[in-house]
């Protein structure tokens, strides 16, 4: 690869937007180039400056109530105030509607039946209220809080060194079967991680579906399924933290 | 039941640069949501919502006649030393403490990609169904961003070494 190509490439390379191959390509050529990885440093620099220094401005308190309220006014009509409810209460429906219909689409696109179940349960863990049975940034109270709900009992760990803290864990159903939701944060994301036991045979794949990133892999006799909105380098490395 | 609030917000907030307005703009932005519902597709929600709170937003600095286009001034933000030589802590403190102003001196439609990129960490494709923009435009546009980002911050760094 040349210098000119690679320049143009680097911040798609830095993006994560490359297609596998031109991405090691380009990987290759920064580690011999000098010229490039001159150009590169400050860009990832930028990067990392950024996440780390630049505020990411949350919804204040009262911001949502405060929502919810004028979409409500906005739909009351004099007269019939319970009708207005009922009206309001059927719009948020179709709000939330909408959002699913993203998943729908992804769902009749194809890929197999676990993949769907996965990523319905990881939208649906953070849409509501139940992302979490056991809030706990130790494993070793997560794991044992598992005894006696689950037939097996699941490999938790840790990563917060790695910058992947556990944040906790819960039950959850996929495919049939009963399953352990480890959950981790990256930043603000949240990744899912769903293990059960599985005859599977020994293996792993990736797949992208509706901007959601899945990884699998199955080893001595358990499934494992993580899921996130990261992108797809950062789940990558996570798996193979987990894996190693 | 309201997905993606602090996206909405955050955006809001990055491109109004003020609280209260950003509050305004995100109520508004998910009655009109709501409103033109029927204009969903299905694709990503987020996408969709952002691409709402955006015009909102837009039309809110256009109404308040706040939309001061901040014009960047080459003079004082111009390109930086080739080669930035070894900093102090000290240095590089001052240094992200202005990434914050830097990010607020970008004019909007810079700074609108710069926060989808690299806050949400939205790929292309999403950041160009936000900004009902085509693919090329947000590539140009994040680079230019990034650039100009990059030259203020080396400003910043020749000021805090004087």
């Amino acid at each position: 690869m040349t210098c000119e190509t690679a320049i143009r490439l680097l911040e798609p390379f830095l993006d994560d937007e490359l297609e596998a191959a031109q991405r090691a390509d380009v990987a290759g050529h920064l580690a011999t180039c000098r010229t490039c990885a001159v150009v590169y440093a400050p860009l990832l620099e930028l990067r990392q400056g950024i996440r780390s220094h630049a505020p990411y401005y949350r919804a204040p308190d009262g911001l949502r109530d405060r929502v919810r309220a004028s979409v409500r006014q906005a739909e009351r009509r004099p007269a019939t105030s319970w009708r207005a409810i009922a009206i309001a209460a059927a719009i948020l429906l179709a709000i939330s509607a909408a959002f699913n219909i993203a998943l729908m689409k992804s769902r009749t696109a194809g890929g197999d039946a676990i993949a769907r179940n996965i990523l319905s349960s990881h939208v649906r863990s953070l849409m509501g209220t139940h992302l979490l049975d056991v809030p706990s940034t130790d494993q070793h109270t997560v794991k044992p809080w598992f005894n006696g709900k689950l037939d097996f009992s699941p490999d938790v760990r840790d990563f917060s060194a790695q910058g992947y803290p556990l944040i906790g864990g819960r039950m959850d159903y996929i495919d049939g079967h009963p399953a352990a939701a480890l959950v981790f944060q990256r930043r603000k994301h949240i990744i899912n991680v769903f293990t059960w036991p599985s005859n599977a045979p020994e293996g792993g794949a990736e797949l992208g579906r509706n901007g959601y990133q899945i990884v699998h892999w199955s080893r001595d006799g358990m499934a494992w399924w993580a899921v996130s909105d990261l992108n797809s380098g950062e789940l990558r490395q996570f798996a193979a933290l987990y894996q190693h | 039941m309201l997905p993606h609030l602090d996206a909405a917000y955050n955006l809001a907030r990055w491109m109004t640069r003020n609280e209260d307005d950003a509050q305004d703009v995100v109520q508004e932005a998910y009655l009109r949501a709501l409103r033109f519902f029927d204009g969903f597709r299905g694709g990503d929600g987020r996408a969709w919502l952002l691409a709402v709170v955006r015009n909102t937003a837009l039309t809110w600095l256009r109404r308040e006649s706040t939309m001061a286009h901040v014009s960047f001034d080459e003079e004082t933000h111009g390109p930086g030393p080739a080669d930035a030589t070894v900093e102090t802590q000290l240095v590089k403190g001052a240094k992200l403490a202005g990434l914050r102003d830097c990010l607020e001196l970008l004019s909007v439609e810079f700074r609108e990609v710069v926060v989808m990129r690299e806050m949400e960490e939205m790929s292309y494709r999403e950041i160009a169904e936000a900004a009902s923009a085509p693919i090329g435009t947000v590539m140009s546009r994040l680079s230019r961003a990034r650039q100009r980002l990059q030259d203020c911050m080396a400003a910043r760094l020749r000021e805090a070494s004087k």
